[in-house]
């Protein structure tokens, strides 16, 4: 401390009073003092603490299928109240939804067309005494066009006007596949059997709706179109001639084979969106204790029926640990969800739903040899049902951010954003770094025997962002150009071909040309090089931690790819190694447009059937960003 | 080179808004909650001439909140159609890039310079600015006001200075507020004094004549809007909706959720407290910058920007296109990147969490609140750091170098 400072007097009071009445110039002092040592340690500590919160992150992402870290499932909405219910679903139910299955088993067996099938279905329907009606579609894209015909019934409501609708979906061909399984022969059958059946109840406060959708998503996206008056460019739709009421809450049955042990939640919609937990958890308590039917996430069964097959490195001790068994169970399940969160894709057609502000999941039934068959399915569904009837209000807003990590355990907001946030924030930190090294440099050239290392000092250099900020503008317009091109029918035909190499080559080598019109930089200026990475990181941080609250599962894949290769982006003295780390840039950006031909299709569908932006964002976002990483690697320092 | 910048970039940028007035996007972006307020919002004004065109008092409804100047100049002189009034919004924008570059040239003191093209620019192709305008918010009109007030009072012409702000005024009251720092730039000078503080050297009655003025104006404004209205009932659904926040329609400011939020018999302490708060800094910032009222006309539109009731992103849009009027200060700045990287935050949560909240349904009303919070900090930010710079110029150039500390007290 200051040798000035008076010696500290020994009263209370008197001390007190020294502490109130220093000289004014000592506090100043003192607190220019205190700022300038908190200054020297913080830029000490900065890169430990931006490991630290790297690590924290990553470690963070590891966590997330912890049973620590979870939560039990629970009921939020009282009026839900499934306690309550008894479903009424018998027999005699049964056998006419085994009745139906042989007409449409007879249907599928002489290759009927969509529209003979649907207008059966609709007959069906309109001979129960519901408005029963037909809709044709047409779906354009860039390599083929598909077309088909639904059917769908609306049951009115006994008690109120209409104003306020459920959906029973079922689509033609299950989800088993991702649309290219089986045919969907018996949810058909239980929907049409829970149309006759539930129509015979008075209590339903809303209307009921079944739609019986042609295809996978296409069906389903031409209806849900129809019935809200969205237009969509690519698919030409009939109306509806029977509308109802705002849709609530919908789920869809896949019931593809004979007999099921489990059924399994799907509940990811397109661009990431979940639908309200309650509704599932109340679907999970039916089935599991009314219904009697355990519920399993997805189609993973439980360990004792289906032994995980771990990778060999676990070692023994692990793999033989018997929390590790639910851990990785855990992590199946978050790995799947991720799969499908992050990519957009709608993991049933119920992901259709999700758009126009309707919760909604998909029943599937797992395929085994029992014991479970329509009965427990229709039981189950009419109970669901009856606890979404239930509702006087739309499920709370408060519960559409979560992690099922398994059936009935699930991850807070608060316990799975950090990890990508965390990342974001170590990215913003070296960003921050990054920007004030280019901005100052230490001199040293002052420094002589004499005067010791107290002759260097800090200068400044202008830093110029106008340039950085137009390499980076156009690097994304160029982005835009590449969606433009994959998006083309020839791109996708061509595909397999060898379209891709020259469509690589080309996008990772035209940024490039950056090099040849940036100029020689006098002393003054900082390294352009430096600049951009710091603009670079600093704007892909707010991107990743502002998409975690739309679509965790991206946020997290962007913090995986982007957090550390863009913060250690460096210049070498070498050009082979510069070539060398440009290329591997180039190959995170864009090496999916060699490598991941049929993935980049799918999405490219994805894209164009119900707008899942996974694909513009790779192109748009993504891949621009890792660009100029690489493009930073090159400049000269 | 400089002039090419001026004659082709700045109809270049016109042009541009103008097809895009035309687009699509105007119309998605007409109803944004961001870009327009109920009292700035353009399809309430058409529905307010609908109303006043069919002989029925728009005010009585309780969803007109414009000025009847307003009603009067759109049904009378100045097209409201959706096909003509881009036209409309795009040459008030035009207005308000000439008279920022004025101000600024009065600022420098000299015809004509190299940074014009600049300065247009930057308030043309202001994303906070831009967007409000494509719009059709109403606030494109009240900047462009203010800022011809400034620019005339930087050329001494008094009458036309009072009377622009008087009509802003009328528009939106609070622009009332800018009156003590233009009353003084008129009796003393735009140029920089920042660099050398000294006391007002001219008397502080010299302003009263123009006060004077200033009031004589609107009461014939106010006059005028009764006239076309044919009663006083428009004072309280306009003016008054300014103190008494009569609709709570979300916006990007902080005063709606408080008021959605609070008890009804805290709400006219409330109003009072917010309301009060805007006005104390107007004397404390004429005090301390007297030597450049430009600056604290400056600061006191960025502190508007901020905690003003119905703000859009088109006032905060105005203080940070203003900045580049004063590039003296801009060495000085301490955190700018900071501020820089809160607004690309703020500008990027803002829709987001409006979208969660309205269009998707599986946010609340506390996300975007959140992300105004943001946005007011981004703002905060960049008001505090240009009041710390405008004071620290004066002290001098680079004194950290040779080990000396600037320390605020």
């Amino acid at each position: 401390m200051d040798p000035t400072d008076p010696p500290a007097p020994k009263s209370l009071l008197a001390r007190l009073k020294a502490r109130f009445n220093k000289p004014k110039s000592d506090t100043t002092r003192s607190r220019l003092r205190r700022v300038l040592i908190i200054e020297e340690r913080l830029s000490k500590w900065l890169p430990y603490i931006k490991f630290l919160l790297f690590t924290v992150g990553f470690l963070w992402v590891l966590a997330l299928p912890l049973a620590e870290l979870g939560k039990e499932t629970y009921i939020d909405e009282n009026a839900l109240s499934p306690g309550h219910i008894r479903p009424q679903f018998a027999w005699a139910d049964v056998h006419s939804a085994d009745r139906w299955l042989d007409q449409l088993e007879k249907l599928r067996d002489s290759n009927a067309t969509s529209e003979k099938r649907a207008e059966f279905i609709s007959d069906e329907f309109r001979k129960l005494g519901l408005l029963g009606a037909t809709q044709k579609y047409t779906l354009t894209l860039v390599n083929e066009t598909r077309s088909g015909v639904n059917a769908y019934a609306v049951s009115p409501s006994p008690r109120i006007s209409g104003t306020e609708a459920m959906v029973i979906s079922a689509s033609w061909i299950g989800r088993k596949g991702e649309g290219n399984g089986d045919l969907n022969l018996r949810g058909v059958a239980i929907l049409l059997a829970l149309a006759k059946y539930l129509k015979g109840s008075s209590s339903w406060a809303k209307d009921l709706v079944f739609v019986v959708s042609d295809g996978y998503l296409d069906g389903m996206q031409a209806w849900l179109n129809a019935y809200h008056g969205t237009e969509q460019k690519n698919l030409k739709v009939e109306s509806l001639p029977h509308p109802s009421g705002v849709i609530w809450n919908a789920l869809s049955i896949d019931y593809a084979c004979h007999s099921f042990s489990h059924l399994g939640i799907f509940h990811e919609g397109v661009n990431g969106r979940l639908p309200n937990q309650d509704l599932i958890n109340s679907f999970e308590r039916l089935s599991r204790w009314t219904g009697g039917v355990p519920v399993v996430m997805y189609d993973h069964l439980g360990s004792q029926l289906e032994p995980p097959v771990y990778p060999s490195w676990i070692p023994k001790f692990i793999r033989q640990n018997k929390r590790f068994e639910s851990y990785w169970q855990h992590g199946r399940n978050t790995v799947r969800h991720i799969g499908y969160q992050a990519r957009g894709r709608p993991s049933g057609i119920h992901g259709l739903f999700h758009r126009h502000r309707i919760d909604a999941f998909t029943m599937y039934a797992i395929c085994a040899q029992g014991p479970h068959g329509f009965y427990a399915m229709g039981r189950v569904v009419e109970a669901t049902l009856t606890a979404m009837n239930n509702l006087l209000e739309r499920l709370h807003a408060s519960f559409f951010f979560y992690l099922l990590t398994g059936p009935y355990t699930f991850l807070k907001i608060s316990s799975y954003l950090p990890s990508p946030v965390l990342i974001s924030v170590a990215m913003m930190i070296q960003g921050l770094t990054t920007w004030s090294q280019a901005g100052w440099v230490l001199d040293v050239s002052g420094k002589t025997a004499i005067t010791g290392p107290a002759a260097s000092k800090w200068i400044t250099r202008r830093r110029d962002v106008l340039p950085v900020a137009m390499t980076m503008f156009f690097t994304h317009v160029w982005g835009l150009a590449l969606f433009a091109i994959v998006s083309t029918s020839w791109y996708i035909k061509n595909i397999q071909q060898a379209v891709s190499l020259p469509v690589f080559v080309l996008f990772a080598s035209l940024p490039l040309s950056i090099l040849a019109i940036t100029r020689k930089q006098s002393p003054g200026e900082a390294p352009v090089g430096l600049v951009l990475k710091a603009l670079n990181v600093c704007f892909a941080s707010p991107i990743i931690s502002i998409t975690s609250v739309l679509n965790f599962s991206l946020a997290l894949s962007f913090a995986m790819l982007l957090g550390i290769p863009l913060s250690i982006s460096a210049w070498s003295r070498r050009l082979p190694v510069r070539i060398a780390s440009y290329s591997i840039y180039a190959l995170l950006a864009l090496g999916w447009v060699l490598f991941l031909p049929e993935e980049t299709k799918t999405a490219l569908w994805h894209w164009e059937i119900a707008s899942a932006w996974f694909a513009p964002v790779v192109c748009v976002v993504y891949a621009p960003l890792v660009l100029q990483a690489g493009i930073a690697t090159l400049l000269t320092r | 080179m400089t002039l090419t910048a001026f004659n082709v970039v700045v109809p270049a940028i016109l042009a541009t808004k103008l097809a895009f007035s035309f687009s699509k996007l105007s119309d998605v972006v007409k109803y944004d909650h961001q870009l327009s307020s109920p009292l700035t919002s353009f399809s309430q004004l058409q529905e307010g001439l609908y109303l006043f065109d069919h002989s029925i008092d728009p005010y009585a409804g309780g969803t007109f909140r414009h000025s009847p100047l307003l009603l009067a100049l759109f049904s009378t002189v100045l097209p409201s159609s959706r096909t003509f009034a881009p036209f409309v919004w795009v040459l008030f924008d035009a207005i308000g890039a000439w008279a920022l570059v004025n101000i600024w040239r009065a600022r420098q003191n000299v015809a004509s310079s190299a940074r014009d093209g600049v300065i247009a620019t930057l308030y043309l192709a202001n994303p906070y600015l831009l967007l409000p305008s494509l719009a059709l918010s109403t606030s494109t009109i009240e900047n462009a006001l203010i800022l011809l007030s400034i620019m005339f009072s930087c050329q001494r012409k008094s009458s036309a200075a009072l009377l622009a702000l008087a009509f802003g005024s009328q528009l939106s009251p609070l622009a009332a507020f800018t009156l003590p720092p233009l009353l003084l730039l008129l009796i003393t000078d735009p140029h920089s004094h920042l660099a050398s503080p000294k006391p007002l050297s001219v008397s502080i009655r010299k302003t009263l004549p123009y006060l004077a003025e200033f009031f004589a104006y609107f009461a014939v404004l106010t006059f005028c809007a009764t006239l076309v209205t044919g009663d006083w009932k428009w004072v309280s659904q306009t003016w008054g909706t300014w103190l008494t926040l009569l609709d709570t329609t979300p916006n990007p400011g902080l005063w709606w959720y408080f008021f959605t939020e609070m008890f009804d018999h805290f709400r006219p302490f409330f109003l009072m407290a917010f309301t009060v708060h805007l006005a104390t800094y107007v004397v404390p910032l004429c005090i301390k910058f007297q030597y450049d009222p430009l600056f604290a006309l400056f600061l006191l539109l960025g502190l508007l920007g901020t905690f003003k009731a119905y703000p859009t992103l088109s006032d905060p849009g105005l203080f940070l296109s203003m900045l580049s009027v004063f590039p003296e200060i801009f060495p000085y700045l301490r955190h700018h990147t900071v501020t820089a990287i809160l607004h690309l935050h703020a500008a990027l949560l803002l829709p987001l969490f409006n979208h969660l909240w309205l269009v998707q349904g599986t946010g609340n009303a506390n996300f975007f609140y959140a992300s105004t919070l943001v946005f007011a900090c981004a703002n905060g930010a960049a008001v505090m750091d240009c009041l710390y710079a405008g004071m620290r110029i004066a002290i001098g150039a680079n004194s950290e170098a040779d080990g000396h500390f600037v320390v605020q007290e």
